[in-house]
């Protein structure tokens, strides 16, 4: 069985010509083998950074200020460069949110995928191709012994995204971190991907899912982890959060969200935009854009407390008390903590 | 209802009449050599958008969405068949004359930064097409691309910034307020909104639903959004394998889509709120001939399968 990561207090810091913008602040979370976790919220809400820093893949500006995150008995972050490039790849697989940033571009797919087999030296060259097309054909690019052979710019945008969860697949890694893996591809074939994606979470891999789309995260994800200014503001089961959110914010992604045969349904985005982090709001920083919000809201931080699930109706799992559900879901705001 | 079997070049899916359209392709196919092989990218396409007009045009990735976006464009030439832009054949226009055309219409891509010249300020951005047309002085052209900022929600007080100090909606914003510049008649968005957030995607996508009614816009748009397809668009195109399955009014086709690709694509959307999750859908095994294009009711037309 692989072992679970665990991420503990994580910061991340970026040096700006004239100050410090901490973009991660104090994330935690667990992901079990064979467990997925997706984690929402608006772009540079800090998703990317964070799997970044357990990556290890940070540009020279960043640096990690604090936290672990265990993988085994191994605190990722305290390797050294070099122990890191053999963890990267093999043990933990990334799906990049841009695909040509994971492919290089001068070279075709069949030296990108058994380079990286042999460079692990999970297999020899013969063995590596072999698996090479069989992966390639498992995301679903046609002829893949035929498409192997051609550079990525060759592609279309769906086939390139599939080409990278390929890539990120064939070494079979204990967890596998998916940037918006499936933007760029239409409904059936995301769905060929997730399926294919929970088959390696069935062999005990397990994955964090980065995504916008609340339909993906609910159908592939068990937990889920919402982001806000580089900080945590709600986690929890992802079928009860989506159920009955607490979180203001979370709502409102819940409300902004369009879905196939509701055109009726009122549209009722998030007014305003996300904070610069240079000029977080104190207090809570969704305030500024909170319905909910009141006088203290600005004044106090809002620490992630266990929410007590007020009125909460549980339909999947009718009948497990109460109390097993609230310790299970924590919330970022006084007000869903009090009142619901 | 009467099944009507209809030749592929009348297939113009409803036609209103001549002069309706402002672009059409008619018999449309597009073959790319690589050293793997030719891949046959678009295979007997015809399409006809109407002035005015929001065509959907959604499908298997890969299927070729892109690449028609690019022939309607002028920006390559099929490889057999024929694209019209406002009665003009795209193959017999060269030169300036080209130039002119390709003035009115204008491309809005899913990526902001990669489209926009990350050494430019936004304005100037915005101005560059104005210059590449040596459409009037450099102070005329910069009022112009300010008047464009505002008309698309970006404050005038940062048409000096640089695209990167800008978010992603903001940029997608900036992208439109320059394929807007030179007043073009039609507007190829090939997924303006899937790199941007639920909730700014909601705010784009209510910029150019404004702007097609004020401006009254010819939209083409690609997307994988299904949902926000069948809210944005008037018709709406399938694609598969190269070729276009299925065409009918959005209504329509998303309460009664009739080809079986059409059909499993709509299965297999995952809904955020309604239970329970669609069961996989069974796998629709796509032929690569080409069959004949019917009309099953007015406007809409549905590839033998
Ligand atoms: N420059 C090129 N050289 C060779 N093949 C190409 C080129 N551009 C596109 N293709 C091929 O043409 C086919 C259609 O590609 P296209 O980009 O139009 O698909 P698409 O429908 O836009 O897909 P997606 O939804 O994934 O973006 C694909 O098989 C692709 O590999
Ligand atoms: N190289 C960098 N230098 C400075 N700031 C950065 C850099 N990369 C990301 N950031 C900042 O970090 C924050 C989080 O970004 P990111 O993790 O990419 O967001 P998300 O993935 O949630 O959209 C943003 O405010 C972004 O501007
Ligand atoms: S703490 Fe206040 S501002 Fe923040 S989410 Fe809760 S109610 Fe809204
Ligand atoms: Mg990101
Ligand atoms: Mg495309």
């Amino acid at each position: 069985m692989s072992p679970s990561l665990e991420v503990e207090g994580l910061r991340t810091e970026f040096g700006l010509r004239d100050r410090v913008l901490r973009v991660v602040d104090d994330v935690s979370f667990t992901v079990e083998p064979g467990q997925a976790l997706a984690i929402v919220g608006e772009s540079g809400s800090g998703k990317s950074v964070a799997m970044r820093s357990v990556m290890r893949l940070l540009p020279k500006t960043g640096r990690i200020a604090g936290g672990q995150a265990r993988l085994g008995g191994t605190d990722l972050l305290a390797l050294s460069e070099r122990q890191m490039r053999k963890v990267r790849g093999r043990d933990i697989g990334m799906v990049f949110q841009n695909a040509m940033e994971a492919l290089n571009p001068t070279l075709t797919l069949e030296r990108q995928l058994t380079e990286h087999l042999k460079w692990h030296g999970i297999c020899d060259h013969a063995e590596a191709k072999r698996r090479a097309v069989e992966t390639l054909g498992d995301v679903g690019i046609p002829e893949p012994e035929k498409r192997i052979r051609t550079y990525p710019f060759q592609l279309s945008g769906g086939m390139r995204q599939r080409a990278m969860i390929a890539m990120a697949m064939v070494t079979q890694p204990s967890v596998l971190i998916a940037d918006e893996p499936t933007t760029a591809v239409d409904v059936t074939v995301q769905r060929q991907l997730l399926d294919l994606l929970a088959e390696l979470k069935a062999r005990g891999t397990g994955i964090i899912m980065i995504t916008h789309d609340l339909g993906v995260a609910r159908y592939f994800c068990d937990d889920a982890m919402v982001m806000y200014a580089g900080r945590v503001v709600e986690h929890g089961p992802i079928r009860r959060l989506l159920s009955r959110p607490a979180h203001p914010y979370t709502t409102g992604l819940f409300e902004s969200t369009l879905e196939v045969g509701a055109r009726q349904r009122a549209l009722l985005p998030i007014p305003g935009s996300p904070p610069d982090l240079a000029y977080r709001p104190t207090g809570c920083a969704f305030h500024p854009r909170c319905g909910r919000a009141e006088e203290r809201c600005g004044r106090e931080e809002q620490p992630l407390l266990p929410w007590p699930g007020h009125g909460e109706v549980d339909l999947l799992h009718a009948g497990a008390g109460p109390e097993r559900n609230a310790e299970r879901r924590e919330v970022a705001c006084w007000k869903a903590v009090e009142h619901g | 209802m009467v099944d009507v079997t209809v030749e592929h070049d009348d297939a113009r899916t409803g036609a209103d009449g001549a002069g309706g359209y402002l672009i059409t392709a008619d018999g449309v196919d597009k073959v790319f050599s690589t050293r793997a092989g030719d891949v046959h990218a678009v295979r007997d396409v015809s399409l006809s958008v109407r002035h005015g007009e929001t065509l959907g045009l959604v499908g298997e990735s890969g299927s070729g969405k892109s690449t028609m976006a690019r022939l309607m464009m002028g920006l390559m030439p099929p490889t057999s068949g024929t694209i019209t832009f406002d009665g003009v054949d795209l193959s017999a226009v060269h030169g300036r004359e080209m130039r002119r055309l390709r003035a009115r219409m204008q491309m809005v891509f899913q990526n902001p930064y990669g489209s926009l010249l990350p050494h430019y300020s936004v304005s100037a951005n915005v101005a560059e097409p104005l210059r590449l047309h040596k459409r009037g002085d450099k102070e005329s052209r910069r009022k112009r691309a300010i008047e464009l900022l505002t008309m698309v929600g970006v404050n005038p007080r940062f048409a000096d910034h640089y695209p990167r100090q800008f978010s992603g909606g903001q940029q997608q914003r900036v992208a439109i307020a320059r394929a807007l510049a030179l007043e073009p008649k039609l507007l190829m968005c090939d997924e303006p909104t899937s790199s941007l957030d639920v909730s700014i995607q909601a705010q784009v996508l209510a910029l150019l639903d404004e702007l097609r009614t004020s401006l009254g816009l010819t939209l083409v748009f690609i997307s994988h959004n299904l949902a926000v397809v069948e809210r944005f668009a008037d018709r709406v195109a399938v694609m598969c394998l190269g070729q276009v399955v299925e065409i009918a009014p959005t209504e329509v086709l998303f309460d009664s889509p009739r080809h079986p690709y059409t059909q499993q694509l709509l299965a297999a959307v995952l809904p955020v709120t309604k239970d329970p999750l669609p069961a996989p859908a069974t796998p629709w095994q796509p032929r690569a001939e080409v069959l004949p294009l019917r009309e099953v009711a007015p406007g809409h037309f549905v590839r033998e399968a």
